[in-house]
């Protein structure tokens, strides 16, 4: 199963697992699992460890806007699995065995998407239908406001009109063109389907109808069915739950985020699951799920927490196997463009390419890997992790970026700006102007280059990335303070700067560095980079990124992405930083657990089995 | 007596609307948008829009106290933003697993603490005394969470005759017992952090009790040793201990939130501390209601006590 990003807008921070190895940056390889080898046994249970915190507290799929949690989709994904499955063993594509189509065909210059859907059934019985998908459409269409994953400009909106010609096939009439890559990955892959025959009703015992087609009538439908989601108590009895299309049916669920699955006995896709149940198990916090996994009881699969890497070897012995999975996203320092803010004469410098150009050559990135995160970290390039392969990332970013570790090429860019540059102390702006070879727009005579850095604190491998790099820049003559604060507070405090949303005293930060930022499906720059976008917290804005993020969403050239992808690298809207994999264990009787595909977050149960010996 | 409990009850409702308004202030005075705090980064303008008007956060602030109030009145604590559930019940969930793990510690510490105190006083200066304090001092200095850690290290990793948590699938009460192998660990160690306190007090109003003229003459008039000790020292030594337990009842019900952390055990004192890092306001009035609430009463129930213990004390006439 896949975690999907668009809705775990949260998990910067609160859901990253920061690995930190042994201070002089060793740790044991760790690989993408062990081989194993047995005949598959069918039944057992499985007991996996949810991340602390990553609890759900709703059923019905299609979160509210007023729900913050990210993790429901991790147990309903098995229950209501998405129209485009994304994810192939290894591969990072779209999986056509798992998925809801037959076929996807684009027409009408990339601006009609014909959607088969396969002849399966709902676990009730009943065949899955054109009319599911547009029950799905209608509640989204009347709702979208209040629906924690509308993009604003995407779905259901860019929809002119949904057709069904006949009982499996949707026709979506879009109201412009897009790239059919894009909008697999990155729309089709966060819709599913729903049973109208029913949840279409707007009370618990009322009559099943066609309420969805009229505005209002879909405004209560999607009312009731949000309530009733929310009644934890009647997740795993309510009937209405129990009528999914996905290989699991819920069969437990409490307060504490503990929930249970039972194999769909009528899955009609091509994963029917060996074992007999799935538990997901919640943690109050980190060491509690360590020392749960020590004891070599209970967990059969777990993330391995913060700071405990070292203990791998004690996991090994205690029957457990190790992987690590990519984290589908991009670490980062944002530097704040708006013009508006920061109001303290830092602004200007940030706005300087020279000067950031100056700031990415002085990260010591390779470093930072080995030392803070024990050589299990993403280099971090530029905008796409190198981990996610050939497929996304150019020869610019695999060859170690634009901007590799340099403190001479950082000095002679600062020299040629019209800086005296001061290593260990506070460099100058002697040549203030806008002229070749100036400092440049709105810095003035004297102007010392410093910044503050905000973080978000209270994990330690940040703080010791974040002090290596204050001490890298420093010797380079750029001086930063830190400036740690809770992510939580940092999230209240600080706004994503731009025109329609930003006030100036949450606008008024230098650079900020929340953990990381998750890509959905398809990692462009769309919602990050682009002039205006939510993501896009400090203001950036360049016609020409606009010109190339849109080539990727909209165009179809096979090379638009690659186009953005150096574009945004060598221009640094934001600051590159390595990225942290995560690291799990299993335990070694267990198999079908890897490959995992690079985006993948969680895991695929219907594919895990038990077996006899283990190797 | 009556009175007097009137006059209690009057003045605890007057502290709780207190502590109430004086909380409700705190929490929203606190820099930032909740909502985006709530929903996280990618918080659209239209979807704080929607937050704040759900959670009646686009209000004024007095009239979100009067909205609080007016629900509270009628039993209702709002709704958690961080869980989507209603904050009563999530108390309801959590509050009787912390009476049942703080009310067996507890009650285990003074069923030990109180005798080895009685203990100790009579081997004062001792060598016995001497060990025995100086065990309950290391216990007492010691961070509960070391103390557990050690114990998990031990008992859980390298033995494995203790599972090291509670498993995750306890939804009732009646499933803490069913795991009760899992409720040991978690009771020794809040046990052993209280055993020193009771100990150690009961030790010094016994030491006082033991030196006083009272005792000289029951012992004087040939009574047992084993009744000056049950009639006399030990019931007039309890006043601090009572002293000590009315001010735990806040705690018990409060929870303990690095024991809940560390044994996975979900209580009060993880809600909180949780609510409080997620700007979780409905649960930090509503848990700060609660443990407010507890505090008065144990407070009222010392004084109850006073008056059991020491016949002395009139409350008519206070």
């Amino acid at each position: 199963m896949r975690k999907t990003h668009r809705l775990a807008v949260m998990a910067a921070g609160v859901s990253l697992s920061v690995v930190v190895a042994a201070c002089g940056g060793g740790g044991a390889k760790i690989g993408t699992g062990a081989t194993v080898h047995g005949k598959p046994l069918h039944g057992g249970t499985v007991v996996v460890a949810e991340v602390p915190g990553a609890s759900p507290n709703l059923i019905f799929p299609l979160d509210p806007s007023t729900n913050s949690n990210g993790y429901n989709v991790n147990m309903t994904e098995g229950l209501w699995p998405f129209l485009v499955y994304i994810g192939d063993g290894a591969s990072s594509g779209v999986n056509p065995q798992e998925s809801l189509f037959s076929s996807l065909t684009w027409s009408h210059n990339d601006s009609v998407v014909t959607i088969v859907l396969k002849s399966w059934k709902w676990s009730d019985g009943v065949p899955i239908t054109a009319r599911d998908f547009t029950f799905m459409y209608n509640l989204l269409k009347a709702n979208y406001n209040n629906w924690l994953s509308y993009i604003p400009g995407l779905f259901p909106t860019d929809v002119k009109q949904v057709l069904t010609p006949n009982e499996h096939t949707v026709v979506l009439d879009l109201t412009r063109s897009y790239n059919p890559t894009f909008y697999t990955d990155d729309v089709l892959s966060t819709i599913m389907l729903l049973p109208q025959h029913v949840w279409d009703r707007t009370s618990q015992n009322g009559p099943v109808g066609n309420y969805d087609e009229t505005t209002k009538g879909a405004v209560a439908v999607y009312n009731f069915l949000q309530k009733a989601g929310a009644d934890e108590s009647t997740f795993a009895t309510n009937p209405l739950w129990q009528v999914v299309d996905g290989p699991w049916k819920l069969s437990a669920f409490n307060s504490s985020g503990y929930y249970a699955w039972v194999p769909n006995k009528n899955y009609s896709g091509p994963d029917q699951p060996y074992l007999s149940k799935v538990e997901y198990t919640p943690f109050t916090d980190d060491t509690s799920e360590m020392d749960t996994l020590r004891s070599g009881t209970s967990l059969d699969l777990a993330q391995v927490p913060d700071n405990d890497l070292k203990q791998i070897p004690e996991l090994e012995a205690e029957g457990y196997s190790v992987f690590q999975v990519p984290t589908n996203g991009v670490a980062e320092i944002q530097p704040n463009f708006w013009p508006a803010g920061p109001s303290t004469p830092e602004g200007p410098l940030i706005r300087q390419l020279y000067i950031r150009q100056a700031m990415e050559y002085l990260i010591n990135r390779p470093q930072l890997v080995s030392k803070v995160f024990g050589g299990y970290a993403d280099p971090g390039n530029g905008p796409v992790p190198v981990s996610y392969g050939k497929q996304w990332d150019t020869s610019l970013e695999l060859s170690g970026g634009p901007y590799p570790y340099s403190p001479s090429k950082a000095d002679a860019l600062l020299k040629a700006n019209g800086w005296k540059v001061v290593p260990n102390g506070i460099s100058t702006c002697i040549k203030p102007g806008t002229a070749a070879g100036d400092c440049g727009a709105g810095i003035t005579p004297g102007q010392p280059l410093e910044f503050q850095l905000l973080y978000a604190s209270g994990t330690a491998a940040f703080d010791q990335q974040n002090a290596a790099i204050q001490s890298s820049e420093a010797a380079g003559g750029i001086h930063m303070t830190l400036k740690g604060e809770p992510f939580n507070t940092m999230v209240a405090t600080t706004g994503t700067c731009n025109q329609q949303s930003h006030t100036l005293g949450a606008c008024n930060y230098e650079l900020e560095f929340f953990g990381y930022i998750p890509y959905s499906s398809d990692p462009s720059g769309a919602g990050n980079f682009n002039t205006d976008a939510i993501g896009n917290y400090g203001g950036y804005s360049s016609p020409e990124m606009d010109k190339l993020i849109d080539a990727t969403e909209y165009g179809s050239s096979p090379s638009a992405f690659a186009a953005y992808e150096n574009y945004a690298a060598e221009q640094l809207p934001w600051l590159w930083l390595p990225l942290p994999y995560y690291i799990w264990v299993y335990k070694k009787n267990l198999a079908g657990i890897t490959p995992t595909d690079p985006f993948q977050e969680s895991l695929n149960p219907e594919s895990w089995y038990y077996v006899k010996s283990a190797s | 007596m009556t009175w007097y409990l009137v006059r209690r009850v009057g003045q605890a409702i007057a502290v709780l609307f207190g502590v109430l308004v004086l909380t409700f202030i705190l929490v929203h005075a606190e820099t930032g948008s909740t909502a985006r705090a709530v929903l996280g980064l990618k918080a659209t303008p239209a979807r704080i829009a929607i937050f704040d008007r759900v959670y009646g956060l686009d209000k004024p602030l007095y009239e979100q106290f009067v909205v609080y109030i007016a629900h509270l009145l009628h039993g209702n604590f709002g709704i958690s933003y961080q869980y989507g559930q209603p904050v009563s019940t999530l108390m309801a969930e959590r509050l009787p697993r912390d009476l049942i793990l703080l009310g067996i510690s507890t009650v285990l510490a003074l069923l030990v603490g109180v005798p080895m105190g009685i203990y100790q006083a009579l081997r004062h200066n001792l060598l016995v005394d001497d060990v025995l304090a100086g065990t309950w001092f290391t216990l007492y200095a010691m961070p509960d969470f070391m103390e557990a850690l050690l114990l998990i290290a031990l008992v859980c990793v390298q033995f494995h005759w203790l599972p090291p948590t509670f498993p995750g699938n306890i939804s009732s009460v009646g499933g803490l017992f069913a795991n009760w192998q899992a409720m040991i660990l978690p009771i020794v160690v809040l046990a052993t952090n209280t055993v020193s306190g009771f100990s150690q007090y009961s030790r010094s109003s016994a030491i006082q009790q033991l030196a006083a003229d009272y005792i000289r003459v029951v012992r004087a008039k040939g009574v047992p040793e084993r009744l000056v000790v049950s009639r006399h020292v030990l019931r007039n030594s309890l006043l601090p201990i009572v002293t000590i337990l009315g001010l735990s009842l806040p705690g018990i019900v409060g929870g303990a939130i690095i024991a809940e952390a560390v044994f996975n055990f979900p209580g009060m004192g993880l809600l909180f501390w949780q609510a409080a890092l997620e700007h979780d306001f409905p649960i930090l009035l509503g848990t700060t209601l609660v443990i407010g609430v507890a505090t008065v009463v144990g407070n009222l129930l010392a004084d109850i006590a006073y008056g059991i213990l020491d016949p002395r004390i009139r409350y008519a006439s206070a």
